[in-house]
C-alpha cells in the first residue's frame, strides 16, 4: 500500500493515454468516490440492452390476453380484461405437459448414460495408466471431434433396422453417446489433479479398486459431477436435430417438436393465440433457469466449450 | 498423454494384482460399448455411404467420389457453404465485439447490478431453440409481427409493410439478429470470466498511471484476452457449421435459397429425398470442416487445461 501511495504522488511522467484520473481503486471503493459520468451512461446502456433482451418474452404478455379484434385495433394497450381462452387453446395445440415429461426421462436417462460411463472412463484413463487404456483414450478423444450431423443418417438406418427408432431410449443413448468423450475428458483431467497419495493410502489401508473408485474417487469428484448433471440435462433439454429424426410419433415428441410442430401447423395470423403459446413453452425454462441460473452459469463456464 | 515414463511402475504393479485388469475391463466398457454403437459405428456408415449410391430401397452401388462431385455442381449445397462462412463472419464480426462490450463494461464497473444483468445476458442462451424460433417468428411476423405492429403504432409505414422472413433480402439478417439476440450471451459469460481472471494489480497500475477505461481496455484487457477471443472466434464458426434449429425451424431454408445451412441440405438430402449418398457425403464435408477448426482450437491452447 505504501509504495503505491508513493507511487500516486510521483510528479511529471504521464501514461500515453492518461486521464485525469489517478485515485486508487481501493481508496475510491472506501471513499464513496465513482466513476461519475461515463459509469452512468455505459450502465443505461447496459440497462437498454438487457431490455432488449428480456422485451421479448414480456411483451407477449401484452398481446396474449386479447381477444383478436381487441389485437387488431389496440395491440399496444394493456389488456382491459384477463382472457384466459387464448391460454386455453394454446395449451390444447401445443400439450406442452407430455412433451415435457418426454423431455424429462430424455434428460435423466441421458444422465444416466452418460455420467456413470465417463467416469468411470475418465477415472481408469487416469489413473489405470496401460498402453491399452492410452489408445481407448484416444479412440474416446476422437469421439469429441465429431459433430452430430455426421452421423445422422447411419444412425437413423442403425435404429431402424434395430427397431428402437421412435422410442425414448433410442434417442436419449445417442445423446449420452455424443456426450460422453466429452465428459470422459473433463473426468480425466479432473481425476489427474487428485494427488495420487490418496488412492495409495487408501489400497494400503486394504481398499481394493472397486472400495477406492466408489468410497473415495466418486465422493471427490462430486463437484465434476454437478456439472455434468447441468451440462447433460441441459443439452438434452436442447435437443432438436435427433429427436427430429428418431422421432415421429406425436406421443414420444418432446417439448421442441411439439413447439415446432406448432409453429408449423398454427401460423402467426391470430396473434394472441400465438403470444399464449410462446408464453406457455417458455415458461418451463424460464421457471428452471430462475431457480438455478447461478449453477447454470456457473457450470457453462467451468464446464466450458462444447457448443 | 505426456509421459510415458509413467507406465512403468504401473506395470510393475499389474503383475502382482490380478483384480485390476478387470477393474479397468469393467470401468472402460459402458463407455467404449456406447461410443462403438452410436458413435463409431454410424462413423465408419458415413464414409462407407457416402461413397455409395443409396436410397434406402433400391441396393446400394459403389459409384466412387460421385457424390461428392455432384455436391460441388449442387446449388443447394453451395449456397450452404457459402452462408457458414459468411454467418461465421458476422458473428465475428457482430457478435463478439458486442459482446466484448457488454462484457468488459460489466465488469468495469462492477455494482449491485453486475450479476442480475450478467443473468439476464445469459437467458436466451438457455431457451431451448424451438422457443428462439418461436420467439423469432414472433418479432418478424408479416401481419401481426411484433416489428410491423411496433411499426403501424409509430407511423413508420416502411416497418410496417416488411416481410422479415419472405424477402430473399432480409431472410437470412433476420435470423442472424435473432441468433445474435441469443448466442450472445455465451461469450458475454466466458468472456468475463476471462476478464476477472486478469490479475486486479494489473489495473491499479493502470489507474495509478491515469490510464483511461478505454485505454485499459485497449492496452491491457484485449491483450490478455487474445487467445479467448480466438477461441470464441473458432467457436463461432463451428456453430455455423453446425447451424440447423433456427433457420429450419423459422424459414425451413426459404425464401429460395437464402437461408439454407449446410445442416439443412443435409437434412433434406437425407430425409426429405431420401438420398443417403449424398447426405453422408455432406456430413463428410461437415466433419472436415469441423476438424480443421477444432484442430485450430486445440492447437492454440498453451495448457490443455484452457481448453477444457
Amino acid at each position: 500500500m505504501k509504495a503505491k501511495l508513493f507511487f500516486l504522488y510521483l510528479p511529471g511522467k504521464r501514461a500515453p493515454c492518461s486521464r485525469h484520473r489517478t485515485a486508487n481503486l481501493a481508496v475510491r471503493r472506501k471513499t464513496g468516490i465513482h466513476y461519475g459520468s461515463s459509469e452512468i451512461i455505459i450502465t443505461f446502456i447496459l440497462i437498454v440492452m438487457a431490455l432488449l433482451v428480456v422485451l421479448p418474452l414480456v411483451i407477449p404478455l401484452l398481446f396474449a390476453f386479447k381477444t383478436q379484434l381487441e389485437f387488431a385495433y389496440h395491440p399496444w394497450a394493456l389488456p382491459q380484461t384477463l382472457r384466459w381462452n387464448n391460454f386455453v387453446e394454446a395449451w390444447k395445440a401445443i400439450r406442452i405437459d407430455k412433451g415435457l415429461l418426454n423431455t424429462l426421462i430424455v434428460c435423466l436417462g441421458a444422465i444416466l448414460c452418460t455420467i456413470p460411463a465417463s467416469v468411470s472412463a475418465g477415472y481408469v484413463f487416469a489413473r489405470y495408466r496401460s498402453q491399452a487404456t492410452e489408445i481407448l483414450f484416444y479412440a474416446v478423444l476422437v469421439g469429441y471431434f465429431v459433430p452430430v450431423q455426421m452421423i445422422l443418417v447411419p444412425l437413423y438406418r442403425m435404429e431402424v433396422s434395430l427397431k428402437i427408432n421412435d422410442t425414448l431410449y433410442g434417442l436419449f443413448m445417442p445423446i449420452a453417446a455424443c456426450s460422453i468423450p466429452f465428459w470422459t475428458l473433463i473426468y480425466r483431467s479432473f481425476f489427474r489433479n487428485i494427488p495420487r497419495e490418496m488412492a495409495e493410502s487408501a489400497s494400503i489401508d486394504g481398499a481394493g479398486h472397486w472400495r477406492t473408485f466408489f468410497s473415495i474417487m466418486l465422493p471427490l469428484a462430486r463437484p465434476a459431477t454437478t456439472l455434468a448433471v447441468i451440462q447433460v440435462f441441459m443439452g438434452a433439454w436442447n435437443d432438436y436435430l435427433l429427436s427430429l429424426i428418431l422421432l415421429s410419433d406425436q406421443n414420444k415428441f418432446t417439448m421442441q417438436l411439439r413447439i415446432a410442430s406448432f409453429l408449423n401447423s398454427y401460423g402467426t395470423d391470430r396473434m394472441p393465440r400465438y403470444a399464449a403459446a410462446v408464453i406457455i413453452s417458455a415458461i418451463p425454462t424460464l421457471i428452471l433457469y430462475l431457480i438455478g441460473h447461478r449453477w447454470i452459469i456457473r457450470g457453462m463456464l467451468s464446464g466450458a466449450i462444447k457448443e | 498423454m505426456k509421459k510415458k515414463a509413467s507406465t512403468h511402475p504401473l506395470a510393475k504393479r499389474q503383475k502382482r494384482d490380478p483384480g485390476r485388469k478387470g477393474f479397468v475391463f469393467l470401468c472402460v466398457l459402458p463407455a467404449v460399448l456406447f461410443l462403438a454403437i452410436f458413435l463409431y459405428y454410424p462413423i465408419e456408415e458415413t464414409f462407407r455411404l457416402s461413397f455409395v449410391k443409396s436410397t434406402g430401397l433400391s441396393n446400394e452401388q459403389y459409384v466412387g467420389v460421385d457424390n461428392y462431385k455432384k455436391l460441388f455442381r449442387d446449388e443447394e449445397f453451395l449456397a450452404g457453404l457459402r452462408h457458414v462462412f459468411s454467418w461465421a463472419f458476422w458473428s465475428i464480426i457482430i457478435q463478439l465485439p458486442l459482446s466484448f462490450f457488454i462484457a468488459f463494461s460489466l465488469t468495469y464497473y462492477s455494482n449491485k447490478l453486475t450479476k442480475p444483468l450478467q443473468a439476464i445476458f445469459y437467458l436466451p442462451n438457455v431457451l431451448p431453440s424451438a422457443i428462439t424460433a418461436m420467439l423469432g417468428k414472433f418479432m418478424f411476423a408479416p401481419n401481426y409481427g411484433l416489428l410491423v405492429e411496433l411499426g403501424k403504432a409509430l407511423g413508420w409505414d416502411w416497418l410496417a409493410s416488411v416481410d422479415f422472413l419472405g424477402d430473399p433480402n432480409l431472410a437470412f439478417w433476420s435470423i442472424f439478429a435473432i441468433a445474435t439476440w441469443a448466442y450472445s450471451g455465451f461469450y458475454v459469460i466466458y468472456l468475463m470470466s476471462r476478464i476477472e481472471q486478469i490479475p486486479k494489480d494489473l489495473r491499479e497500475a493502470a489507474e495509478l498511471d491515469g490510464a483511461s477505461m478505454w485505454c485499459y481496455a485497449r492496452k491491457i484487457v484485449l491483450p490478455e484476452l487474445n487467445y479467448p477471443l480466438r477461441i470464441c472466434a473458432i467457436l463461432c464458426t463451428v456453430g455455423s457449421l453446425k447451424l440447423f434449429d433456427l433457420p429450419n425451424m423459422m424459414t425451413t431454408g426459404g425464401p429460395g435459397n437464402t437461408t439454407v445451412t449446410l445442416g439443412i441440405t443435409l437434412y433434406r438430402h437425407g430425409f426429405i429425398n431420401w438420398n443417403y449418398g449424398k447426405a453422408a457425403a455432406i456430413g463428410v464435408v461437415i466433419f472436415v470442416l469441423s476438424l480443421i477448426f477444432t484442430i485450430l482450437q486445440f492447437s492454440l491452447g498453451k495448457k490443455e487445461d484452457e481448453i477444457l
